[in-house]
């Protein structure tokens, strides 16, 4: 368990915000700690989807139960949060 | 006994240059203060001052400036222009005079490095002029707003913001650090003068002024002119400079200079000059979009001052000129969001008849910013006032110190610049932003951004009131929305223009 400061780029946001997790959220969870601070304050929700997790630029996601302390993710990288089919 | 012309002894009295023998010419004018570029001192002897001016015209012309100034704020301060300006209006004066009051004592101290270290008697006798210029900007932009304090205290702020750590008082601090206190005399000419001063902030007081009397308030507009014709002339420092630097094969470093300085004044004008001009100034006084403001001055004005120099266009011109489509918008959505860390009261300017003004200038600004604003609006209307509150910070560029941030909705483009500088990951708004860092990474390597103080345990408790006091800013200053989100109700009886 540590706090894991990293950076939320969400979809059909406007700005990168600062969010601190803990290394043992799994990507689910640290979607949903994006989403806290976008969703339903700047960008509408989209209740069919769900918001999976990748590096910037990168094509794939990271699988939806891996924690972010097994991605090689690093304090303070950029990840973006992106709305997909379930 | 009959006076010469001023013709006839100018060039003779301006010509101070002298051979030393107690000190050596290095001792007395170093490398590191003049900015010389290696350009021998005979070279720099051929700059030719393009306003010329003597002691005496200086005087009386600077008396006359400003006894018409403060006559026309006496003959006015009855008039409760103030109290019945747009709140919209005030806010901002009260954005303008924190930001900018206190840059004009620091660009005074620039002002004299050049009258000091300036290696062209024709450049230091036009800083001598121009360090008094800058002195009466900072004064009379105090005096003026003082008047307001005891209505208003985040009219305290025009002295307060650059002694806080304020995030836009840092942002304002580390580029006018960089373009002008932490400069050379040659650098300051190039950066200062001719990059910032000639590039933005004539043009910008000239449009400030406009802007003023269209709004009723001839106090204001009769301080910005007057300050305004001070800065026509002493912007003028820099051209010369360039010409000598150009002439003696220092065109590279020259335009590096240019290229830096533009960028960064680029910035500083897009989140104060573009969010006042499109979305505070009432919409009945809008005389033209930032965009257009910028297309006409920058773009048709500015470019060709380049050209003429014989400098190139900034590597990054295009990238900047896409800027204007949405950068000062985004700017616009995150000062109005975090608006409890701002000294004044931003204006959201998204009414029904604001957003169709914004759609017809920027197309595509309600499938894209009107997005964002639909769900702002939406809490509003709906009772949840507390989703449109802040409660994380956004990530700062590593250089402009400002909120990295682009287009959201249809369109979104918003994007991370890092960059591993030593082991130290840093974060930036653009290309342009990231790009002035690698020119000189020891200089803007351990600067830490607002974001950066957070994580390093430096604002306790780390929380927005533990950041809120960090900043300074005390109940009764902290921002809110300008109109008293009244602008709200029209949309109850319209739907968002972005649903349509």
């Amino acid at each position: 368990m540590a706090l894991f400061p990293i950076i939320s780029n969400f979809e059909r946001d406007f700005v990168l915000l600062l969010l601190p997790v803990d290394d043992q959220n799994t990507m689910d969870e640290v979607a949903a700690a994006a989403a806290h601070h976008s969703v339903g304050r700047r960008v509408a929700p989209q209740p069919n989807k769900v918001i999976r997790v990748r590096r910037q630029g990168a094509g794939e996601f990271f699988p939806r139960d891996q924690r972010l302390s097994e991605t090689g993710v690093r304090p303070m990288e950029a990840l973006e949060f992106i709305f997909a089919d379930a | 006994m009959a006076l010469l012309e001023r013709h006839e002894w100018y060039d003779i009295a301006r010509s101070t240059n002298w051979t030393p023998t107690y000190v050596s010419e290095d001792q007395l004018f170093p490398e590191v203060m003049t900015g010389a570029q290696g350009v021998p001192v005979e070279k720099w002897e051929v700059y030719d001052e393009p306003y010329k001016v003597s002691y005496p015209e200086y005087v009386r012309i600077q008396r006359e400036k400003d006894a018409g100034a403060y006559s026309v704020k006496a003959a006015l301060e009855r008039s409760r222009i103030y109290e019945n300006a747009d709140p919209g209006w005030r806010s901002i004066l009260k954005a303008h005079y924190g930001a900018i009051a206190l840059g004009e004592y620091a660009a005074m101290s620039a002002e004299a490095r050049m009258c000091r270290f300036g290696r062209a008697p024709g450049m230091r006798n036009m800083a001598t002029f121009g360090m008094m210029d800058e002195n009466r900007h900072a004064q009379i932009q105090l005096y003026f707003p003082h008047e307001y304090a005891p209505k208003d205290r985040q009219f305290d702020w025009a002295h307060k913001a650059y002694h806080t750590n304020e995030w836009a008082a840092i942002a304002a601090r580390h580029a006018f650090d960089d373009l002008f206190m932490a400069r050379s005399a040659t650098e300051i000419a190039v950066m200062l003068t001719f990059a910032f001063e000639t590039g933005f902030t004539n043009m910008q007081f000239l449009g400030l002024a406009a802007d003023a009397a269209e709004a009723g308030d001839f106090t204001f507009a009769s301080l910005i002119s007057s300050i305004q014709t001070d800065e026509s002339r002493h912007a003028q420092i820099g051209g010369p400079a360039l010409q000598v630097l150009i002439s003696n094969g220092r065109k590279a470093e020259a335009q590096k200079l240019v290229d830096i300085a533009i960028a960064r004044a680029w910035r500083i004008f897009c989140i104060l000059t573009g969010p006042s001009m499109d979305y505070n100034t009432p919409l009945e006084h809008r005389k033209q979009s930032f965009k257009e403001f910028m297309q006409e001055w920058i773009v048709g004005q500015f470019e060709r001052s380049l050209i003429d120099l014989g400098l190139d266009l900034p590597w990054y011109w295009d990238k900047m000129i896409a800027e204007f489509d949405y950068q000062h918008h985004a700017y616009q959505m995150g000062l109005w969001f975090w608006r409890p860390t701002l000294w004044w009261n931003p204006a959201a300017g998204v009414t029904p008849e604001c957003r169709a003004w914004l759609e017809e200038k920027y197309p595509g600004w309600n499938a894209s910013f009107g997005q964002a604003w639909d769900v702002i609006t939406d809490n509003l209307l709906n009772g949840r006032p507390e989703l449109t509150a802040p409660e994380t910070l956004p990530i700062v560029c590593n250089m402009s110190q400002i909120p990295i941030c682009a287009i959201p909705g249809d369109g979104w483009n918003v994007k991370d610049y890092p960059l591993e500088y030593e082991g130290r990951l840093y974060h930036f708004n653009s290309e342009i932003d990231r790009w002035i860092f690698e020119q000189d990474p020891q200089r803007y390597r351990d600067h830490m951004t607002l974001v950066d103080r957070f994580l390093a345990g430096k604002i306790q408790p780390p929380d927005l009131m533990g950041a809120l006091a960090y900043m300074s800013l005390q109940p009764g200053e902290m921002g809110d929305d300008a109109h008293g989100y009244a602008w709200v109700e029209a949309f109850r009886k319209a739907p968002p223009l972005a649903a349509e």
